[in-house]
């Protein structure tokens, strides 16, 4: 249970919020869902006595085109990512990771900003963003800085925001025609956090993966080089040996040794370059 | 810290005052006497303490009650006026042995209701994807699906399918074995 006094506040505006952000600092937690925050308030693992709720900040929940990208502000729900049809047409692959996040009442209240700022190192979102070279925009009362994405998340759970910044947009490069994309993922279970996944994009001239579960941050695999004639049995095997070297030594913990993880990258990056590659075909 | 929140609770306009600290599970539940609404896990996982906010399930353990201000909430309790006049999918459930302990199973209806007001004639697959977040530990969720999927058929007006016969009498529970 939640044990320490908290001064909760509920700005109606990114402004306000920043201004508490840069009172508060460090002292301060920005809330967004809660999905991942007050879980571990509940088991007294963060002891946070300031929070920022960003529940009534609408402004910052959004999904825009911007011509060759799509805009997602921070405090958007998982939930608008499923509904959106901008994002269903320019960017599938992240609906189709957004799919796994959670659960029906995880999506429905989570935050696509909390998520990535959670920077968990298995997190559905982060191999799909590496791996289309999103941006990431972050602001604070001294203005606004950004990032790509590989810049953005620095360690486990760990990523550039200073104290007194929030995540308040991700910007995603639009999927182009005859360019195919797909996540796959290593899950005990539907709502299980991943063991490894896997974010791939294949077309004309590039096949890439993105790869979580393995290190800090996804591990992002040029393969456009050992792949030039296009995908097939033959291209797959020496994509597996260039991902299983790529890879290196994982972590290991309870859901996953390093070695386990190291087999299942390579499966999970082939099935996502497999199944992007059919897509860039059909 | 104390505040007063202004929060509509299955249709009712209240003024509650609340510890910055308090869970919307625990204010449901401790200040407003609705005990539909349980704690399972207060991690997010089980589901137990779903509750519709705004027209959406939500985990209400993983939300804090200071954070519902202003928004419409509903729980279990909105969906029956008595123990007589069941919903249609707490009927259901009852017809379908969807539960047993009866832990999980307000979140449960309320999942399937979320379910069924977007999709009125869900798949198997589709009834279990959305039930994903909520746990049973006593059914093995194979009744539950069954209490889902028939109470879809009923609220689409389609007649129930004709029983075996000794099956569905056994599972009434009166022990008189085969007809």
């Amino acid at each position: 249970m939640i044990t320490q006094e908290i001064a909760f506040h509920a700005p109606t505006t990114t402004a306000e919020a920043l201004e508490l952000l840069a009172r508060h600092g460090d002292d301060a937690k920005i809330l967004g869902g809660g999905m991942s925050l007050v879980p571990t308030m509940n088991l007294g693992l963060a002891r946070p006595e300031i929070l920022i709720s960003l529940n009534k900040v609408e402004e910052l929940a959004y999904i825009e085109d911007r011509g060759s990208e799509i805009a997602i502000g921070g405090r958007t729900r998982h939930r608008a990512v499923l509904d959106s049809p901008l994002v269903a047409a320019a960017c599938p692959v992240l609906a189709e990771a957004c799919r796994h996040v959670g659960d029906v009442q995880v999506r429905n209240r989570g935050t696509v900003g909390g998520s990535v700022a959670h920077a968990d190192p298995a997190a559905d979102y982060l191999p799909v963003l590496v791996v289309l070279g999103a941006t990431i925009v972050v602001r604070s009362t001294r203005g606004e800085r950004t990032m790509p994405v590989a810049d953005f998340l620095v360690d486990v759970m760990y990523t550039a925001l200073e104290p007194d910044e929030l995540l308040a947009e991700i910007r995603v490069p639009k999927t182009t025609p005859g360019t195919g994309s797909a996540y796959r993922r290593l899950a005990r279970v539907e709502g299980s956090f991943a063991i490894v996944n896997a974010a791939a994009v294949v077309g004309p001239a590039v096949v890439r993966v993105a790869i979580g579960g393995i290190a800090a941050k996804p591990v992002l695999v040029d393969l456009t080089a050992i792949t030039g004639g296009g995908v097939n049995a033959a291209t797959l095997d020496a994509v597996g040996a260039v991902v299983r070297e790529a890879v290196g030594e994982p972590y290991g913990d309870l859901n996953g040794d390093p070695e386990y993880r190291r087999e299942m990258a390579v499966v999970f990056a082939r099935r996502a370059i497999e199944a992007a590659a059919e897509r860039a075909a059909g | 810290m104390e505040v007063t929140l202004r929060v509509t609770v299955n249709g009712t306009a209240r003024t509650v005052s609340v510890d910055t600290r308090m869970l919307l599970a625990d204010m449901l539940r401790d200040e407003l006497r609705l005990t539909g609404t349980h704690i399972g896990c207060a991690t997010g996982n089980c589901g137990a303490c779903t509750v519709v906010l705004s027209g959406r399930t939500v985990k209400s353990c993983c939300v804090l009650a200071a954070d519902v201000e202003d928004e419409e909430i509903e729980t279990i309790e909105a969906l029956s006026k008595s123990a007589t006049e069941l919903h249609p999918i707490q009927d259901a459930f009852v017809r379908n042995q969807g539960l047993q302990c009866g832990y999980c199973t307000p979140g449960m209806i309320l999942s399937a209701r979320a379910l069924l007001e977007e999709n009125p004639a869900p798949t198997e697959d589709e009834v279990r994807h959305a039930i994903s977040g909520n746990l049973c530990r006593c059914t093995g969720y194979h009744f539950i699906v069954d209490s889902i999927l028939d109470a879809a058929r009923e609220l689409r007006g389609e007649p129930a399918p004709a029983t075996a016969g000794t099956e569905g009498e056994a599972l009434v529970g009166h022990g008189s074995g085969p007809a």
